[in-house]
């Protein structure tokens, strides 16, 4: 029943993406030569270490960071290069951003905060649309709540909601379910895994967590700056194996590219 | 702990110059007008002390010394042969008598040469060319020849060579060819504004003295005690030093002084008040800031007393750094403001700066407001749990039941004060009670702010919220009902004292034109500007008015307020030419007897007054004339009370008892159909050599009256920018920290394609909010306040209000002018933000 183009063409693309931080003897090489590729309707988790740069490479991918070398394409739209003016029009258009603390606005009701980035481009939300992932995130009859009257995976749906209400070509999840209990996590995993399957979606999740990382299609391992691992079809189990033997898989990729 | 105080405070300099610019201005206008009054207080005495230079004694008549000085028409003289002995004392080395008194002298324009400040005429001997000096010509040497001072010449249009006609209360008009020109020692033009004109002894006696040799104070130089001269000369005269009499001339002078500096003082204060509550947020807002840095402080073993100790050790450290700074500039602004009210209103005297120990008062306030505002605040600190070091901040809203009822009980308070002070409950403490009451009543009226802002900035966010980023700002404005509360209320003060005052101005237009049009029936007025004399014109003017074909009828007014007493108390006197069709046109009616054909003895009275003094209907009444003449007169009749017609009038054949025996004022109706602008022309032609009074229409009449008021309403404006500019720093202050406080949610609204026009727009929205509504608030307290003094002063005549809507229009405007302003800066940074960080920022 999957409603997903059966021709998978690519959302979200790197070309050779490097990023540094600081200068001299305090500089930091968060990506070295990243290219990765990530294909429409698919649910790709990225993972690795504390320092690894999966949080940098998110960035990067979205247009909320520059890239020092290299090329990020959203669809068929070059991110590099953009002014932030263009820039801020893709990420209006074009993303759809969760993080890990909700960010919703205390001021905004639910729907509001839902409605959200099509208020700010001036127009109006599909209200089919809107209807159909308020129903399947059941916050129905939470529209008229400010934040502060909701639990915490509550609010995550309201955010997942805000993320998909523009359609945007990528959803970008940092950590999402890293603020939630075991329980709130699941159901919003459990969204997300619908949004691709039933709608289409696109979405890439930044994750330190296996059991995290088992609801996506894929998972991209990330370590000191590198892609050094890309596994298809993940379970928790495969991953966490896969986690134990993370510096091998470092030394392996520092040997490659020295 | 002072150190970590120190070092928290370096960290944030930004919010420190804010706050400390707030008590620097504060303190700086409480000096400068400390400054101002002690320099003007030091350089008037200084220029006085100059004047009696070299003058050992003075000699006055012993009577009223202000009459001596000639600020009366009927001043009290000494003959001539007085100082025929003054002379004869031994020691004495030489003796001048001084004429000197006001006189009216006609400009090249055929009008009165200074009208606000007098002109003062006097001899011209060797004494005066001690303290003037001649920058040109000559003194005058024949009687029919005068010197003018530099002054004189800039506003009469005359020059040396010119013929100048002059006159006085008793002398008639007469031409003088100017001979001379001087000027006051130091390059001043004049001491306090007046024009001055020297003629010879004789004709200073023919314009001042009634024509008699006589002088009204005496110059004795000499080692003579001034006991010898007293005893030759008799107890009828006052003889004291040159000292005491410069002392004595020098308070007349500095009492200007005093009241300006009173009113910078004044407003000062306005602005160190403001200043408290831009204070008390700052240190809020600071405090909320640091909740975890405190809870760090106590979870390691810092005392309540500590963090106390704290907030309060900063909150000194700023009092005392902006306290000095402001005393600093304060003495620059003092100084400046000195000359300035030297060239404006002194004539340019010579400005000696002086800084009064009182000066340093200004540092005291200084300090101590910005410690006492940081207490409130302080203490919350101390309250900050250990645990909340540990803890995400969560700063759930307060109830605001019991700041309202407090709000309720000190504005209740401040509103009981202001109505004792205006009812004269309070007796001398009337004016403190309703000042104190008012400062009262603003506190309890902040305290009210945070429920009334719910209401009013949802309402004021409506009218903004075309715009989606508009609307968030409107939400943003609404958030924190206390912070937008307290920033909107230093703007509220400034705006509620000039909406108070513009109200009270439009209440007394309003009543003016009232008056005029329904107690006045005439067309056309015939009155000169008030000003330093009473302006009148010749009796003859009158009936060349009258005998105008286009003219119905002619109300006219003869009075008398120096000095004629009623039964021995001294009151005002009025008279008529024709009294039935004055109280025609004044609206005056007779409750008992008959106004027509009014007896020469004749006297008649409202019946208030009447009332007043036990006087009936028949009953004679002595009536003493300033000239000294004593008539018994019989009340014809009984007046009932009317605003214009209230007092004492006597028959026209009194008239010439009065000091100015001349009609002050013609009030004009036009026949019917007629034209009055036609008329008003013909009035005016007639008025040609009339160089006191103009003919003005009602309307022109009700514009004259009220000009003034509109001065006083525009530098009451212009001081008071200074509170709002203390305001405009609190609203910056506060939209700074909203930012700052805010930077993850500009964050993701930036992350989600909220373009930087969008978040500064929803700044200036925010901004544009809070300052409406301390300025919605200012003109709803400021038109409360206007109206309860309106009420107050009903019985003086106040009797409409009427709200200044052109005020009200222009202050809405200027608040979203300086919403608009605050916000730039914030605003920028709002739009600078960098998204990514602002996400990361915990």
């Amino acid at each position: 029943m999957s409603t997903a183009s059966p021709v998978k063409t690519t959302a979200v693309s790197a070309e050779g993406v490097w990023k540094a931080y600081g200068t001299g003897e305090a500089q930091v090489v968060a990506l070295r030569d990243v290219s990765v590729q990530f294909a429409s309707g698919a649910f790709t988790a990225i993972m690795g270490p504390s320092g690894s740069g999966k949080s940098t490479l998110m960035h990067c991918l979205a247009g909320l960071d520059t890239t020092d070398r290299g090329t990020v394409h959203i669809g068929d739209t070059p991110v590099t290069g953009l002014n932030d003016k263009a820039l801020t029009k893709l990420r209006r258009d074009k993303i759809g951003f969760i993080f890990q603390q909700f960010n919703l606005l205390p001021t905004l009701t639910a729907e509001e905060n839902i409605t959200l980035p099509a208020a700010i481009a001036g127009a109006k939300a599909d209200p089919d649309w809107l209807k159909k992932i308020i129903h399947t995130l059941d916050l129905t009859d939470r529209l008229s709540h400010k934040p502060t009257e909701l639990s915490g995976g509550q609010q995550q749906r309201v955010a997942c909601a805000r993320a998909l209400a523009t359609r945007p070509e990528v959803v970008f999840a940092d950590e999402p379910t890293g603020n939630l209990d075991t329980r709130s996590g699941a159901e919003v995993l459990r969204f997300l895994r619908t949004s691709v399957d039933d709608f289409g979606q696109t979405i890439v999740m930044v994750t330190h967590d296996p059991g995290a990382a088992a609801y996506a299609d894929r998972v991209v391992f990330l370590a000191d700056g590198r892609i050094v691992e890309d596994m298809a079809e993940p379970t928790a189990d495969k991953v966490i194996d896969k986690m134990k033997h993370f510096e091998e898989l470092v030394a392996a990729a520092q040997e490659e590219t020295a | 702990m002072l150190r970590a105080t120190l070092k928290g405070m370096a960290s944030r300099k930004a919010r420190l110059v804010l706050t400390s610019l707030a008590v620097v201005l504060g303190t700086m206008f409480v000096a400068a007008a400390m400054i101002l009054t002690a320099t003007m207080e030091k350089s008037v005495s200084g220029v006085i002390a100059d004047a009696f230079t070299g003058v050992d004694a003075v000699v006055t008549a012993a009577e009223d010394p202000a009459a001596a000085q000639g600020n009366t028409p009927s001043a009290t003289l000494i003959p001539a042969d007085v100082l025929e002995t003054v002379r004869g004392v031994d020691g004495v080395e030489s003796a001048d008598g001084d004429v000197s008194g006001q006189v009216n002298a006609i400009g090249d324009d055929g009008k009165l040469v200074g009208t606000f400040a007098p002109t003062i005429g006097f001899n011209w001997n060797e004494q005066s060319t001690g303290f003037n000096e001649i920058r040109e010509g000559r003194g005058p040497e024949a009687d029919d020849e005068v010197i003018v001072s530099t002054l004189f010449v800039t506003e009469s249009g005359l020059d040396i060579g010119d013929t100048v006609t002059a006159y006085s209360y008793t002398a008639d008009r007469a031409d003088y060819e100017i001979v001379g020109v001087f000027g006051l020692s130091g390059d001043r033009d004049s001491l306090a504004g007046e024009t001055q004109m020297g003629f010879t002894t004789t004709t200073a006696q023919h314009l001042l003295a009634q024509g008699e040799n006589a002088y009204m104070t005496i110059y004795v130089e000499g080692d003579a005690s001034t006991d010898a001269i007293a005893d030759a000369i008799g107890s009828d005269y006052r003889v004291q030093t040159g000292e005491e009499a410069s002392e004595e001339a020098a308070q007349g002078f500095a009492a200007v002084a005093d009241i300006m500096g009173y009113i910078f003082l004044g407003f000062g204060l306005v602005a160190v008040f403001v200043s408290v509550f831009l204070i008390i947020n700052t240190f809020t807002i600071i405090v909320a800031q640091r909740q975890r840095e405190l809870a760090l402080l106590r979870a390691i073993g810092a005392g309540r007393n500590q963090v106390v100790g704290s907030v309060l050790a900063e909150a000194a450290v700023i009092g005392v750094i902006a306290s000095i700074l402001g005393l600093g500039l304060g003495v620059l602004l003092g100084w400046g403001l000195s000359q300035l009210v030297s060239s404006s209103v002194m004539g340019g005297l010579a400005v000696r700066l002086e800084v009064p120990p009182t000066a340093l008062w200004a540092l005291a306030v200084g300090i101590g407001v910005t410690v006492l505002s940081a207490i409130v605040p302080a203490v919350k600190a101390s309250g900050v749990p250990p645990v909340a070091a540990m803890r995400e901040a969560v700063n759930p809203p307060k109830p605001l039941r019991g700041i309202t009822i407090a709000g309720l009980a000190v504005t209740a308070v401040g509103g009981v004060l202001v109505a004792l002070g205006l009812t004269d409950n309070l007796g001398d403490l009337g004016l403190s009670g309703f000042l104190s009451g008012v400062g009262i009543a603003f506190v309890g009226i902040t305290l009210l702010t945070p429920i009334l802002s719910r209401p009013l900035v949802a309402f004021l966010g409506a009218v903004m919220s075309w715009s989606f980023s508009g609307r968030l700002g409107k939400l943003n404005a609404g958030r924190n009902p206390r912070r937008t509360a307290i920033t909107a209320s230093a703007l509220m003060i400034a705006v509620a004292l000039v909406t108070g005052i513009a109200t009270l101005v439009s209440s007394f237009k309003q009543t003016t034109e009232e008056l005029t049009d329904s107690n006045l029936e005439s067309d056309l007025i015939v009155m000169g500007q008030q000003g330093a004399n009473i302006p009148t014109f010749a009796p003859e003017t009158l009936a060349e008015i009258k005998a105008l074909p286009d003219v119905a009828a002619v109300g006219d007014l003869y009075g008398e307020f120096f000095g004629a007493q009623v039964d021995g108390e001294s009151t005002p006197l009025f008279a008529s030419e024709d009294l039935p069709t004055s109280l025609d046109i004044f609206s005056g009616t007779v409750a008992e007897g008959s106004v027509d054909d009014l007896a020469d003895d004749g006297l008649v009275v409202n019946e208030s007054a009447a009332e007043d003094r036990g006087v009936a209907l028949g009953d004679t009444v002595p009536v003493t004339f300033a000239d000294g003449t004593t008539v018994q007169l019989t009340v014809a009749a009984i007046l009932d009370d009317a605003l214009l017609t209230d007092g004492w009038w006597v028959a026209p054949a009194q008239i010439e008892h009065f000091t100015v025996p001349k009609p002050m004022q013609a009030y004009i109706q036009v026949a019917d159909g007629a034209d009055v602008d036609a008329v008003q022309e013909e009035v005016d032609t007639i008025l040609a050599d009339e160089p006191e009074v103009d003919v003005t229409n009602n309307a022109q009449f009700v514009e004259q009256q009220t000009a003034q008021l509109d001065t006083l309403l525009a530098s009451v404006q212009i001081l008071l920018a200074l509170a709002i500019i203390i305001a405009i720093i609190g609203v910056v202050n506060t939209l700074v920290l909203s930012v700052l406080e805010r930077t993850r949610e500009l964050g993701l609204l930036r992350a989600i394609g909220m373009t930087r026009g969008q978040a500064r727009r929803m700044i200036t929205v925010e901004s544009v909010i809070i300052c409406l509504f301390g300025a919605v608030l200012g003109i709803a307290v400021g038109i409360g306040l206007g109206w309860t003094v309106q009420q107050a002063l009903e019985e003086e005549g106040l009797t409409s209000f009427a709200l200044p809507w052109s005020y009200i229009v222009g202050y809405l405007v200027a608040a979203v002018v300086v919403g608009l302003l605050a916000a730039i800066a914030p605003a920028a940074r709002a739009a600078k933000l960098n998204v990514l960080n602002a996400i990361a920022y915990e």
